[in-house]
């Protein structure tokens, strides 16, 4: 083209010629404003523009932190010892650090899910083009947390380009602010935090956007197939691909290459984290049977590694072990890397023919290849598979140890402690060792229930006892029963479910909604998901799920063999058990909080998010409970949360960022709200009572749920069906009546209606209530009255007469 | 808390099933006889509490046996009145499945009851705890019910005597329901249970006008307001009428006015191009004018396709709601296609030009019958022009509009000034009704600066010519 002078062509014949302009700047702007859709204040907001609705949620929930380290080792002007009030060389304290910290996980879990999007949206733009509609179920509203956030409405791929120009040129400034000499207040941080987390949720809405629009995924389908789960799934006699990671563009083509080539039925295709999930969604919205089965979360994968089962691994990106190339070399299992995130310093193949790389993995040349290029990747892996199969039978792999081994290494163990003092359950290896000697082993299969696979242990050992394998080894026969069911990602939450689900919702017969997410890691196993659903469920709450817990979920089963997926139903619906899909299907939790307030009160949605996060905080009853270990990207997603104003109760394990954004109930003045209609100032109740908070059982975190889920704008019969559940629970639980029942009590009409006598007794006696007792009526007492008419809201602006 | 009863009582039971074999005893359902029957009765009548029980109890009777089951509950207070009794009825429903062992199904002289063998072991031996649990629960939630009492019949014989007056006020009951019209009352009902979600909205409940939800008819209304006369749930005095056939009351308007601060102050209850009533975000079907055939469609949530406008049902559901008046759509609940005012101010089921099969179906025993057949589904047309022909072959009353405007428009080309009413089918589309196509090309003239970045050009052959 270098013939071509500058200054004016003039093109006189156009011929045949197609012009393909890819993205016009301004013409979403001006699109919207044909549709006479109208942007709210804050489109694209920069760090600062949502710093005073931060500020508000951040003076009722004050962050708390409990640090476990003193020290920031940021720099080299450093160590810093911040204890104690003392200031670091640059000048930070050590709260503004301590903020900082989790800024930086939230930037970090936030950046995993947007560098996804942007890898997905670009494979599948060139792939599908830029004008590929955005097609995810019959919703009017299909980017909620994009268009709240950016005041795009996108409808094309093309579109959702400009949403990650937004994402990741934000997050680049918040991670400007981690280095030394930036932000010093803690406050600020905070702010930044939240802002990291609601872009996380625009993050995640794209890559389930763009894979659900091409890839055939249920759209919004409440009859998503139940899917096999489970290391016992596996038919280990056929050859087995396993492929782990977050990211399901490279899948695609081997699905894809089996499904062509007819070897559905010759090989076993297994999965481990969202790659998993996301591969039984492919190519499902018209309904059938996965070929592909899961085999679990991240806790599953060094045992499914080192059990020896795969023929090949492929890995993409997200929560793949760093050691899977090295585990695998041991066991002559070829690793294929298909990501730039996770290259393991492989040699690219990208350009050789399948065949090449067929022959130098097969042979042992060489223990893995990097395939960028995902036609070779699609029928390198699969082909690969079959070969090594026969290779590796014939080899005679030995992966785990025989019986007589397993006692001999039991007996080696001088019960000095140090594989439990690593445990990160501190679980009881050493009694499993002392009874192993005597050859029962019954104790490791307990610990293999409740092993997350870490393999700490193993490298604590000073007599170098394969900890895992034994514990592997000795539950075999758990590990072939461990087969079970799970509803396949659904998607968002339709306008239509939304309407439909809203009778119960407005009228208050569906007590709240709580969200099962973040990672495994719980403190009794998968039993603890079980509990916690099935209670919540069986007292209609809307239960949600996704990412790992929604696969730990289908791997328990009650009395009769049934997991909760087969127990109930799968629309949004009161006492529905809901899957919406892989982790970044997370966003449609978000989203559907959204589209609630977009659809009961139309509330704008464009830009305006402010508006709609204050309308979330003073009306839906939902919870966020992460009650396994707490990623970076589950800490994002939670901050993601908190900024909409839904709180998140975290498990033992998430404990340990030791940060939390708690509310205090006695503080009055913190719990007053305006009341829109007149701008005056009004009284609330103290629900949710944190943003971030920690439960240490399951007992404590059952009340909790329930009492978080009620709202200022709770009416009658939604305030009495909460407070009845917030009081069984914690009787049934913690046996006793919550302390505080009475200050949710505006009038005798709140109060459970099996016990409305006797309470009103206890209200008059205990709490100096008058009581009308001839007609059942409260006379005096209650701080706030009842009111549905009532429009609670944080921000002065909203209210009527401000602007 | 003291335990009065043997067992749980908690809406957490509501969905407990109680299988075969986890059955200590089934009592009525398909295979025996039984009913439940509210009646209002005077205050001396009653005696509060009491509870009678004809035949034997669960004490006596076998593990695994099917016995017959009434359930009869004689309610008396100053505002309890015959009108009342099904609200009441209902809650038998709802309060026996709040108890933990105890399973009740269906309704009327359908219901089907079950105990479970764990309930029966933790003490529930005696209908009378059951009874009076039930009995308590009634009067928490509807304190109208001054006093109580229950008869429990597990006697066959007796139940034969007693089912033949319960299927007669069932009966009469739904004639009292079927043949009350606004006309007859002189007190609507408002509802703002879900003002809390969507503020401005307020349902107005009519004998022939359900809330759009569906949840609310006249009755429950009438009943919420006598338990709690300033709960959400009040009193619309009718006021005078303005105009029967569209549904305006002057109490109508000034509720409206009041409610909506200000926003409205005209409802017309059975219209729907003229001050409709506004919509919440729950209504159960949407309905939609499509201008080509001067004709009103309607859609249900459940539908997932389009309709012949090209639009879903979100779509369009997105347009009306929030409590918004919005001329062209109109959210409403199924059971007002049963009123028999339905639209009637816009011609009634002669304006219906479409709905899915599925929700056809399910009221087709409602319509006209002599419409049934010219409303077209999914299965007749799928775009306007599919539409407007079958419409055609079936000889559609909405026919006789196009030519009555076909005639219009020839004898007073002139008179386009919209007239209010039944034959206006000209009307103000929301601006964003039909997004027009963006504007393509941009001539010169209108100044547009088009910058391409990181466009892609493919062009087969370029020939470059210099400036003269």
């Amino acid at each position: 083209m270098s013939d071509i002078p500058t200054g004016h062509i003039s093109i006189d014949e156009l011929e045949n010629v197609q012009i393909t302009i890819g993205k016009i700047v301004g013409a979403i702007e001006k699109k919207a404003m044909e549709e006479g859709v109208v942007v709210g204040p804050t489109p694209k907001p920069g760090i600062s523009d949502l710093r005073d609705w931060d500020y508000k949620l951040l003076s009722r929930y004050q962050p708390v932190y409990t640090p476990v380290c003193d020290q920031c080792c940021y720099c080299t002007f450093g160590k810093c010892d911040l204890g104690g009030n003392k200031e670091g060389a640059c000048g930070i304290n050590m709260e503004a650090h301590q903020a900082r910290e989790t800024l930086l996980r939230v930037i970090t879990g936030a950046a995993a899910h947007a560098g996804h999007g942007r890898h997905i949206l670009h494979h599948l733009i060139g792939i599908y083009g830029h004008d590929k509609p955005i097609d995810v179920g019959p919703s009017n509203l299909l980017a909620p947390n994009t268009q709240a956030v950016t005041g795009i409405k996108p409808e094309t791929l093309g579109d959702l380009e400009e949403v990650m120009d937004y994402v990741e040129e934000q997050l680049t400034q918040l991670l400007a602010t981690i280095h030394a000499g930036q932000e010093g207040a803690a406050m600020d941080f905070e702010s930044k935090i939240l802002h990291g987390g609601m872009l996380d949720h625009v993050g995640m809405e794209v890559s389930d956007l763009a894979q659900v629009s091409c890839m055939g995924m249920p759209k919004s389908d409440p009859e998503a197939p139940l899917v096999e789960i489970g290391m016992g799934c596996i038919d280990s006699s056929k050859p087995v691909l396993l492929v782990i990671g977050h990211n399901v563009a490279g899948v695609t083509n081997i699905m894809d290459y089996i499904h062509d080539h007819g070897l559905e039925d010759k090989m076993e295709l297994a999965g481990l984290c969202c790659t998993a999930i996301d591969m039984t969604r492919y190519q499902m919205d018209k309904g059938g049977k996965p070929h592909a089965k899961v085999i679990g979360t991240l806790a599953k994968e060094l045992k499914m590694i080192r059990s020896g089962v795969p023929d090949v691994i492929v890995v993409d990106e997200q929560c793949v072990r760093a050691d899977v190339l090295d585990e695998a070399k041991k066991l002559s299992i070829p690793v294929i890397t298909t990501n730039e995130k996770i290259m393991y310093g492989l040699r690219n193949r990208s350009k050789d023919s399948p065949a090449e790389i067929i022959e130098d993995l097969a042979s042992g040349k060489e223990a893995g290849a990097l395939i960028l290029n995902f036609d070779v990747l699609g029928e390198v892996a699969p082909e690969l598979a079959i070969k090594m199969s026969k290779i590796r039978d014939e080899m005679g792999i030995k992966a785990l140890p025989s019986e007589e081994e397993l006692r001999e290494l039991s007996a080696k163990c001088v019960q000095c402690g140090a594989c439990e003092m690593d445990c990160p359950d501190n679980l009881p290896i050493m009694e499993a060792m002392k009874t192993g000697a005597e050859g029962d082993y019954t104790k490791f299969e307990y610990l293999h229930d409740m092993c997350i696979a870490c393999g700490r242990c193993d490298q604590a050992c000073p007599k170098d006892i394969p900890v895992l394998n034994m514990i592997e080894k000795a539950s075999q026969k758990l590990i072939r029963e461990e087969k079970g069911l799970m509803r396949a990602g659904r998607g968002q939450v339709s306008d239509p479910e939304i309407r439909q689900e809203g009778v119960n919702l407005v009228l208050g017969t569906t007590p709240g909604i709580i969200a099962m997410v973040g990672c495994s890691n719980y403190p009794s196993g998968t039993k603890d998901l079980y509990t916690v659903a099935d209670e919540m469920l069986k007292r209609n709450y809307i239960v949600v799920m996704s990412g790992c817990s929604a696969m730990d979920l289908g791997m328990y089963k009650n009395e009769d063999g049934e997991t909760l997926y087969e127990k109930y139903p799968a629309k949004f619906l009161a006492g529905n058990l809901i899957n919406v899909g892989s982790c970044v299907s997370n966003s449609h939790i978000t989203g559907t909080a959204i589209k609630v307030a977009a659809i009961f009160a139309q509330r704008q949605v464009s830009g305006n998010y402010e508006e709609i996060a204050d309308y979330i905080t003073n009306r839906i009853g939902a919870v966020g409970v992460a009650w396994g270990a707490y990623s970076q990207k589950a800490a994002s997603i939670a901050s993601g949360c908190n900024r909409l104003g839904i709180p998140v109760v975290v498990g033992p394990h998430g404990s340990k960022y030791r940060r939390a954004l708690i509310g205090k109930p006695y503080e009055e003045e913190h719990w007053k709200v305006y009341d829109a209609r007149d701008g005056s100032e009004m009284p609330i109740p103290a629900s949710p009572e944190f943003l971030l908070t920690t439960a240490e059982s399951i007992e404590e975190l059952f009340p909790m749920l329930a009492k978080n889920c009620i709202r200022p704008s709770d009416n009658n019969m939604g305030r009495m069906i909460k407070l009845t559940h917030y009081m069984e629970l914690s009787q049934k639980y913690l046996g006793h009546m919550p302390e505080d029942w009475y200050k949710f009590v505006r009038t005798e009409t709140d109060l459970p209606l099996a016990k409305r006598e006797e309470l009103l007794k206890m209200l008059e006696k205990d709490h100096g209530w008058e009581i009308d007792w001839k007609r059942k009526k409260i006379l005096s007492g209650p701080t706030m009255k009842s009111d549905v008419s009532a429009q609670p809201t944080n921000v002065k602006r909203l209210c009527k007469g401000e602007c | 808390m003291a335990d009065e009863f043997p067992f749980e009582i908690s809406p957490m039971f509501e969905g407990e099933r109680i299988r075969k074999d986890g059955m200590y005893a089934e009592l009525a359902g398909p295979k025996s006889k039984g009913f439940e029957l509210v009646r209002a009765a005077d205050m001396d009548e009653v005696e509060d509490g009491k509870f009678t029980l004809i035949g034997p109890d669960i004490s006596d009777m076998e593990e695994g046996s099917r016995h017959p089951l009434a359930m009869i509950y004689k309610i008396a207070g100053e505002l309890v009145e015959a009108d009342l009794e099904s609200i009441v009825e209902r809650r038998n429903h709802e309060f026996q499945n709040y108890i933990q062992g105890f399973m009740h199904l269906n309704q009327r002289d359908d219901v089907w009851m079950r105990v479970s063998k764990d309930a029966v072991a933790k003490g529930m031996t005696s209908f009378e705890a059951v009874a009076k649990a039930i009995m308590m629960l009634f009067k928490n939630e509807l304190p109208f019910i001054e006093k109580v009492e229950a008869i429990y019949i597990t006697d066959m014989d007796e139940i034969e005597k007693e089912i033949e007056n319960a299927k007669a006020v069932y009966k009469s009951r739904d004639e009292r329901t079927r043949d009350l019209h606004d006309e007859d009352v002189d007190t609507f009902y408002g509802c703002t249970l879900c003002a809390s979600f969507a503020p401005t909205n307020v349902c107005v409940v009519t004998p022939d006008r359900i809330s759009l939800c569906g949840a609310i008819n006249w009755f429950d209304g009438r009943a919420a307001a006598k338990v709690d006369p300033e709960g959400p749930q009040f009193a619309i005095p009718k006021g005078d009428v303005i105009d029967a056939e569209s549904g305006e009351y002057t109490g109508v308007n000034e509720a409206a006015k009041r409610l909506s601060s200000g926003e409205y102050d005209r409802i017309k209850l059975h219209s729907f191009f003229e001050y409709p009533h506004t919509s919440c975000g729950c209504f159960e079907v949407v309905g939609f004018y499509i201008p080509e055939v001067d004709g009103i469609g309607w859609v249900d949530r459940d539908f997932a396709g389009t309709a012949p406008n090209g639009l879903q049902f979100s779509t369009m559901a997105g347009q009306t709601g929030g409590g918004k008046q919005v001329v062209g759509f109109l959210g409403v609940g199924v059971n007002y296609f049963r009123s028999p005012k339905f639209i009637q101010s816009d011609g009634g089921w002669d304006r219906v030009v479409w709905m899915p099969k599925m929700l056809k179906d399910k009221i087709a025993d409602s319509m006209p019958e002599d419409i049934r057949e010219k409303i077209a589904t999914e299965e007749d047309a799928s775009d306007v022009d599919s539409l407007r022909n079958f419409l055609k072959g079936k000889n559609h009353p909405i026919i006789e509009k196009w030519e009555e405007e076909e005639a219009e428009e020839e004898e007073a080309p002139e008179a386009a000034a919209p007239q209010e009413g039944y034959a206006t089918p000209q009307m103000q589309m929301p601006a964003n009704f039909m997004p027009p196509m963006p504007a393509m090309g941009g001539g010169g003239s209108g100044g547009v600066k088009i910058i391409l970045k990181n466009a892609k050009v493919s062009i087969d052959k370029v020939i470059i010519k210099k400036q003269d």
